[in-house]
């Protein structure tokens, strides 16, 4: 199956520059800093999506930090990373010899933080694009930034004015109106958006009558969330010009084929990862399967309704 | 390492004690990769479960092909591996994570609690066909729940049980008081019990770094990349039981910090 990827055009652009030679990413907190994953086919991958990476070194949360739930998992990492002196030093130069790009997670408290990595990335060979977590609580207003348009379009701009690397937003779901803070990041200078980050949720340990995540809540991520996932990624396709990239319980070609025709330009698989580290390698292969036996012979055919986003590609 | 995704044959299943089963695979890369200690993430069906389930090799035959994987029944998804019918394949990730360090003075000291025993029967074999002397201390809520001490060939076998209904009523850790010169520990078992095997060795001036533990943590991925299975270190910051461990010197763990959750 492996030819028919090569014979299609599955080439994707995310805008300023940045383009991905297929459309199957992975996402971020499931993949480390690309290192430690020795069964994924690296060619497979359009993209790698870091760990989210802040400013100094974080020790993340106390355990536990994960648990299973119906089709899914809950997760409480804190934020684990080595900071972002420590991946442009160690980790980017061994990027740059890769042929795959890898964006960086970007995650902090203040404005500030996101400035600072994002500054510190710049330039830096090996690092193709970043991408915002705003999910993360802002230590100043209280509220998460991806929570307040006007938040997440400060914080937007704060960080266009530090880089010149292309820019990828990814929203949280955990919103009323995903398409108000999708439009705010569009406007205030964002390449791409990602949707979806993790749903908050929790899980309660009834034997031991305490929540099963030392935190107590976390983010919800697997099968569990597609449908919503689907739903925001159709939305947003519709209401935005710029690319967006489709996250949210992928397991199989067929979960992405939906993303795609949604109106996505990319996905990201994340849980998956955990379960079958080849699915890239598959999903890859069978949306171009897809595309061979629809007779479409490059993406931008496939989305249902047409994506105005692909004129930016 | 070698680090393989595979179809292994079930070709057994059986009750080693009550509550737990083993689950005998063929898979002869497997049975001759692995080194005692090591783990596999075992692959489930069962509806809405998503992770694999960590396990440690119980055993290990390159000559056969051979392992075995001993685990309790706690979820779904250990409900759906222990019902693989023989002749049915298991997805199997690994061998994952490190395995014990088999050299040391002995006599070696095997500390096993409830289903921590799962991890030793290959353990104990390695030991013993190092012409290492072995002392097998096994401890269980009750009777039903020892393995067979003959699981364990060439090594001394002392039971203690909760309820006292074979062996020493109480704790595992207490059968350690009578060892003399144990000065090579290997542990595994609930937490509190790792705990208390810790108090004990402080008690009797054993260093912690003498003793080695296989932990159980939650666990996502296996591979390093999800940061699940955090434990907490002594010198600060978090251990990945998949990357550090699952077998490392007890020295290294912040004890008074361990969690005791696990999903099933």
């Amino acid at each position: 199956m492996r030819f028919m990827a090569d014979q299609l055009d599955i080439g994707v652009g995310l805008g300023h520059g940045l383009r991905l030679r297929g459309p199957v990413m992975v996402a971020s907190g499931t993949f480390g800093y690309g290192f430690d994953a020795p069964l994924v086919d690296r060619s497979a991958l359009g993209a790698i999506v870091t760990k989210g990476t802040t400013p100094r070194p974080r020790a993340g949360n106390a355990p536990t930090r994960i648990a299973e739930t119906p089709s899914g998992m809950l997760n409480a990492i804190g934020l684990q990373n080595p900071g972002v002196e420590h991946v442009a030093r160690e980790y980017a130069p061994i990027w740059a010899s890769w042929e795959v790009p890898v964006i960086v997670n970007v995650a902090g408290d203040a404005i500030q933080d996101y400035v600072e990595v994002a500054r510190r990335l710049d330039g830096v060979a090996g690092v193709a694009g970043l991408e915002l977590n705003i999910s993360c609580p802002n230590v100043v207003n209280g509220l998460q930034f991806g929570l307040d348009p006007r938040l997440a379009a400060e914080l937007t701009m704060a960080v266009r004015r530090a880089t010149e690397l292309p820019l990828i937003v990814k929203l949280t779901p955990n919103v009323t109106d995903i398409v108000a803070v999708g439009r705010a990041v569009e406007a205030a200078g964002a390449d791409a958006v990602s949707a979806i980050n993790t749903y908050v949720g929790m899980a309660i340990d009834v034997r031991r009558r305490r929540p099963m995540l030392s935190r107590g809540s976390g983010g919800v991520s697997g099968p569990a969330i597609k449908p919503m996932a689907l739903q925001a990624v159709w939305q947003l396709a519709a209401e935005l010009s710029i690319p967006v990239i489709g996250i949210g319980g992928i397991t199989t070609p067929s979960d992405a084929l939906e993303f795609l025709l949604a109106g996505a330009v990319a996905v990201q698989l994340g849980t998956v990862n955990y379960l079958r580290p080849e699915s890239t390698r598959e999903v890859l292969d069978g949306i171009a399967q897809y595309m061979h036996q629809h007779r479409f012979n490059n993406l931008r055919a496939l989305p249902i309704r047409g994506v105005r986003a692909m004129a930016h590609a | 390492m070698i680090v393989a995704a595979a179809q292994a044959e079930v070709v057994e299943r059986s009750t080693p004690m009550s509550g737990a089963t083993e689950l005998v695979v063929h898979h002869p890369p497997s049975a001759s990769a692995v080194q005692p200690g090591q783990f596999f993430q075992l692959a489930v069906g069962a509806p809405h479960t998503i992770l694999r389930r960590p396990y440690s090799a119980a055993w290990a035959d390159p000559i056969s092909g051979r392992l075995g994987f001993i685990f309790n029944v706690v979820g779904a998804g250990s409900a759906w591996l222990a019902n693989l019918p023989e002749g049915h394949d298991v997805d199997l990730l690994g061998p994952l994570g490190r395995g014990f360090e088999l050299d040391g003075r002995d006599p070696a000291i095997v500390v096993a609690g409830g289903l921590g025993v799962a991890v030793f029967p290959g353990v104990v074999r390695a030991l013993v066909a190092r012409g290492r002397r072995v002392t097998v201390l096994l401890g269980a809520r009750s009777v039903a729940q020892l393995m067979r001490s003959d699981r364990f060939a060439g090594a001394e076998v002392k039971v203690a049980t909760d309820d006292g209904s074979a062996g020493h009523h109480g704790s595992v850790v207490d059968l350690l008081l009578d060892q003399v010169g144990g000065l090579d520990i290997f542990g595994c078992g609930p937490t509190p019990m790792l705990q208390a095997l810790m108090r004990a060795a402080r008690r009797l001036d054993i260093p912690l770094s003498s003793i080695q533990v296989a932990l159980e943590t939650p666990m996502g991925c296996g591979i390093g990349t999800c940061l699940g299975c955090a434990a907490p270190g002594r010198a600060g910051g978090y251990l990945l039981t998949c990357q550090d461990g699952p077998c490392l010197r007890a020295d290294r763990i912040d004890w008074d910090h361990m969690t005791d959750a696990f999903h099933g």
